[in-house]
């Protein structure tokens, strides 16, 4: 891995780590915390994808312990990121925004388990009462908990696919065309 | 000796058509100093890129010409929060990241980074975490960092930016005392001013290209000072009216005055 | 406590939250998680990763520990609202543990002393790099989004309005914090590189933690009684 490679992966874990600011202060019930791995699967590729999943569930996990166990749906959405940017998907948010849904979906399958298994759907406030509603509409318990997790991934995800065309498609071409899959992700390679 | 040349070098960045160098010749001896000058774009710090070896290896693109370097070679850059490691939590630490990786021995890194601690006036910020410095101080840590790795070759892109003008002072005296030592500096500066104290050479770029090379005092030329790039003394001695050769510094004035 | 070695801080860390799940509920969770929460009032905790604790003595334990059981609080509350007591129970023992253990270990855990950890056992300086990196970069960036959130409330950025307008105004956000980001990443290469940092270097460990032998084994113990736990459970 070049040294351009390895300095990208902290900034890009601290991007996903630092866009909760953002988040604040418009309001929105969404996290961003995959913005940074799916923004370095698409200019570097999936092996500076999954280490900036891992670093980001590492250093996330110092803030709140509760986030470890998920690093699973960390590297799943860096091989997702892989294969949109493989297909030029990050092109227009035509595209990008149902692929972004649809990685929303296979999160949610991903992390259920995980929040079911270990924390009993109570990974957040949001996901627990998001749960009590899908069990009080009489879901099975999994189906609940998938509910919950669902509810929060679906338009996050789709946010962040959009958040990181726009970043891709504001890049100066010099600059892309230093990051091995900038220019195929959006297309033009 | 030579501690650095370049022959007929030309660079391009990846993915684009118009060259950053153009055929650019210079050589730079030990024990000199070397100051670059020209507009916002003219190449001064791509020059020092490829000088330090970082293009096109690691920024890419496209080099033509010969670049010879006799010695080990180290750069410091204008923004100094970007350059600090990220590893070290102390000033100490950050100063001592580079001979560590040079991978020298645990009593030598001491000698060097106590050394450079020293000579940029940092010992009583030697524990304070980098995170907490102001960018002046960063900035006197980085330089530090970078000469306690006791490179032949410096080569400085702006360096006083984020200093006051005492650090900067400081600065100017460092470097004219490390050419005094032998090392060669090659420096990259939009403080004119400094530059008749300072450097033994000015080389003039335009464009990416090499437009004059000459003494300090080509600070004071016509042609510099329309270009913008005269010393502030000899820009207003200029702009009165005064008849030429415009003096560079308020030294020369004096003496052109009496 | 804290001046034990990193990689022993983060074994204990680590096989605590692994035993709490694989020993039987509620007797293991709750051994586990009183071993999670006693370990929080470890007097003489160091400043660690987030400052928590940093003078000798009991009071920092107490910090650490209140800490650890206000992180642990809502999922109580929530696993009442969603399951019955004995899954409460065991759940919440579980999550306790977890999160004692990780609070604890923020606390104890200083990254100078990890980052020289790592590099004196040989790994590569770029893992202990990646880290290290993160970790100072994240509050950086963070800052940087604060500035860039206040001036454009200053040009009337504001929470109201529809999805539409909100969503428009992350991107507006969002956009510049990455953006500077990422030219930066150039900068820090070219730093890096000019420091000396290459992939396969053997760096000089200026002052690698102090490893008994006896931390070692127990360290092995740890690890190892993860696993026989759960063969002994699955059998």
């Amino acid at each position: 891995m070049s040294i351009r490679l390895l300095a990208l992966i902290p900034v890009a874990a601290a991007i996903s780590l630092a866009l909760s600011a953002a988040v604040d202060a418009v309001a929105l019930p969404l996290f961003l915390d995959t913005t940074g791995t799916i923004l370095a699967t698409a200019l570097a590729g999936p092996a500076v994808g999954i280490a900036t999943g891992v670093v980001t569930s590492a250093v996330n996990t110092l803030r709140n312990p509760t986030f470890w166990p998920f690093v699973v749906v960390q590297v799943i959405v860096a091989l997702y990121a892989w294969g949109a940017a493989r297909a030029g998907l990050f092109r227009s948010f035509r595209t990008a925004v149902p692929v972004g849904l649809a990685l929303g979906v296979i999160a949610a399958v991903t992390s259920t388990p995980i929040s079911y298994l270990v924390f009993g759907c109570t990974t957040t406030g949001g996901i627990a009462l998001t749960t009590a509603l899908g069990k009080a509409l009489g879901l099975p318990p999994l189906g609940a908990c998938f509910f919950g997790s669902f509810v929060s991934d679906f338009g996050d995800k789709a946010v962040t696919f959009a958040l990181v065309t726009s970043v891709l498609h504001a890049l100066p071409r010099r600059t892309a065309a230093r990051f091995p899959w900038a220019l195929r992700a959006i297309g033009v390679a | 000796m030579k501690s650095l040349t370049l022959e007929h070098a030309s660079f391009w960045y990846p993915a684009t058509e118009a060259p950053a160098l153009r055929d650019v010749s210079l050589e730079v001896a030990q024990g000199e100093i070397v100051a670059l000058v020209g507009a916002l774009g003219a190449g001064a710090s791509t020059l020092l890129l490829v000088a330090a070896d970082l293009a096109p290896r690691v920024t890419g693109g496209r080099l033509t010409g010969a670049v010879a370097r006799r010695d080990r070679s180290g750069i410091v850059l204008p923004t100094p929060w970007t350059q600090a490691s990220g590893m070290a939590f102390t000033v100490w630490d950050e100063v001592a990241f580079g001979p560590a990786n040079l991978g020298w021995p645990a009593h030598e890194i001491a000698r060097q980074v106590d050394r450079a601690l020293e000579q940029l006036e940092l010992v009583p910020l030697a524990s304070r975490d980098p995170a907490t410095l102001s960018g002046g101080e960063l900035q006197r840590v980085i330089i530090a960092a970078i000469l306690a790795m006791d490179p032949g070759l410096l080569l400085f892109d702006e360096p006083a930016t984020e200093l006051d003008a005492a650090g900067a002072q400081m600065v100017w005296r460092l470097m004219r005392r490390l050419a005094g030592e032998g090392k060669a500096i090659l420096l990259a500066t939009s403080a004119l001013d400094a530059v008749p104290d300072v450097a033994d050479r000015v080389v003039w770029l335009e464009d990416g290209a090499v437009r004059a090379v000459g003494a300090p005092d080509l600070l004071a030329d016509v042609a510099v000072c329309e270009a913008g790039l005269g010393t502030s003394v000899a820009t207003v001695w200029r702009a009165s009216g005064l008849p030429g050769p415009y003096p560079p510094t308020v030294a020369h004035a004096v003496r052109r005055w009496r | 406590m804290t001046r034990l070695h990193p990689f022993t801080l983060l074994t204990i860390a680590g096989a605590l939250p692994a035993l709490a799940w694989i020993l039987p509920a509620p007797a293991g969770a709750a051994a586990t998680a009183a071993v999670a929460l006693v370990l929080t009032l470890t007097p003489g905790a160091s400043p660690g990763l987030t400052g928590i604790g940093s003078s000798p003595g009991w009071r920092p334990g107490l910090v650490v520990l209140r800490a650890a059981l206000l992180t642990a609080a809502p999922f109580w509350v929530f696993l009442l609202l969603l399951h019955d007591v004995p899954t409460t129970i065991a759940i919440g023992l579980r999550i306790t543990t977890m999160v004692a253990s990780f609070v604890w270990l923020v606390a104890a855990l200083e990254p100078a002393r990890l980052v020289e950890a790592m590099v004196a056992a040989g790994w590569s300086a770029s893992v202990a790099y990646l880290f290290a990196a993160t970790l100072t970069a994240v509050p950086m960036l963070k800052a940087r989004a604060q500035r860039i959130a206040e001036a454009q409330r200053c040009r009337g950025l504001s929470p109201r309005g529809g999805i539409a307008s909100r969503l428009r105004a992350l991107r507006a956000l969002a956009l510049p914090l990455v953006l500077s980001a990422l030219h930066e990443v150039d900068e820090r290469a070219l730093a890096l590189e000019t420091r000396g940092l290459r992939p396969g270097i053997r760096r000089t460990t200026l002052a690698p933690p102090h490893d008994p032998v006896v931390e070692r084994a127990a360290r092995w113990v740890l690890l190892l009684a993860c696993p026989a736990a759960l063969v002994w459970r699955l059998l």
